[in-house]
């Protein structure tokens, strides 16, 4: 518990950046600029452009994801937006709009 | 949704508006303004440059800004703190370092002129603003009754400039003219009187 969680009722109006893996359960408008893994949690609604290491969603998000190693798209995941990662995971059930990119 | 609680970690910096109804823990940093209906724990480490509007807060670490707690503050032994501070409860451990004003009195007041001013600003009809304008006014007394002394006095023009601005018809004696309020005006304000018949 001890890493960087964005809880529920939140609201970030800006840029969230840095160096540590972060969790968001509530709501990003923005940016997301960060080093390490990114989770956005099913409930959370981000309206930002995302960047990190493992980008894992079940929530929803707008907005461009960077995932460095991966992007991931769980099952309850909406996303509109394009989507750049050298491996991409889109589980059965996520919807997805937006080009991908996988750099080849 | 007690244990609910929201962390900035150190590596961390947001800058931005933070709003919500939780626990907020930073130790990282944050730029911006803070508004948490909850508790604000700046840990030692942290730093805060935001306008900061909360229920409690407790500061080891600095923050930079105007504080806002509608309950308590606690400045730590570590803390750093630069900017004006209104709760009606606040405590300073020794060795915290703080530079402002304290105000232990009417954090409302504090508060509207920190926080609600800026969200107060869109679009209002003239009606909203007679309703809001009392209660926020309150605080510098001269100013409240300014307006309703001085435009009863203009009687003619000087309504007519002031409502141009508004596009409803909020004062409905606007146009027409008294022949009644016009033996009284000025000689100027009679000549346009009569331009305008």
């Amino acid at each position: 518990m001890a890493n960087t969680v964005i809880g529920s009722s939140i609201v970030i109006d800006g840029e969230v950046s840095g160096d540590e893996p972060i969790t968001v359960l509530g709501q990003v408008k923005g940016k997301i600029a960060i080093s390490q893994n990114v989770t956005i949690e099913a409930g959370a609604h981000v309206e930002a452009d995302v960047e990190g290491q493992t980008v894992t969603i079940s929530g929803r998000v707008t907005g461009n994801v960077v995932a460095r190693e991966r992007l991931e798209l769980k099952t309850d995941a909406k996303m509109v937006g394009d989507a750049k990662a050298p491996r991409i995971v889109v589980a059965d059930g996520a919807s997805f709009k937006g080009n991908v990119d996988m750099d080849v | 949704m007690a244990e609910r609680e929201t962390i900035i970690g150190e590596g961390i910096r947001v800058s931005g508006e933070i709003r919500g109804d939780e626990d907020l823990l930073v130790r990282g940093r944050v730029d911006g303004k803070i508004q948490i209906t909850q508790k604000l724990t700046v840990e030692e480490g942290a730093i805060i440059e935001a306008d900061v509007d909360v229920r409690a807060l407790i500061v080891s670490g600095t923050v930079v800004g105007n504080i806002v707690a509608s309950e308590s503050v606690k400045l730590l032994a570590s803390a750093r703190v630069v900017g004006n501070l209104a709760s009606p409860r606040v405590s300073m451990d020794a060795g915290a370092a703080f530079r402002g004003r304290v105000d232990m009195g009417d954090v409302e007041a504090a508060r509207s002129a920190v926080v609600a001013r800026p969200a107060v600003r869109p679009a209002q009809t003239s009606e909203q603003v007679e309703k809001a304008a009392p209660p926020r006014i309150a605080i510098p007394a001269k100013a409240a009754p300014m307006p309703t002394r001085v435009v009863p006095k203009l009687s003619a023009p000087a309504p007519a400039v002031k409502t141009t601005t508004t596009s409803t018809p909020a004062v409905p004696t606007m146009p027409r003219v008294s022949s009644a309020s016009s033996a009284n005006a000025p000689v100027w304000a009679k000549k346009k009187m009569i331009k305008r018949r």
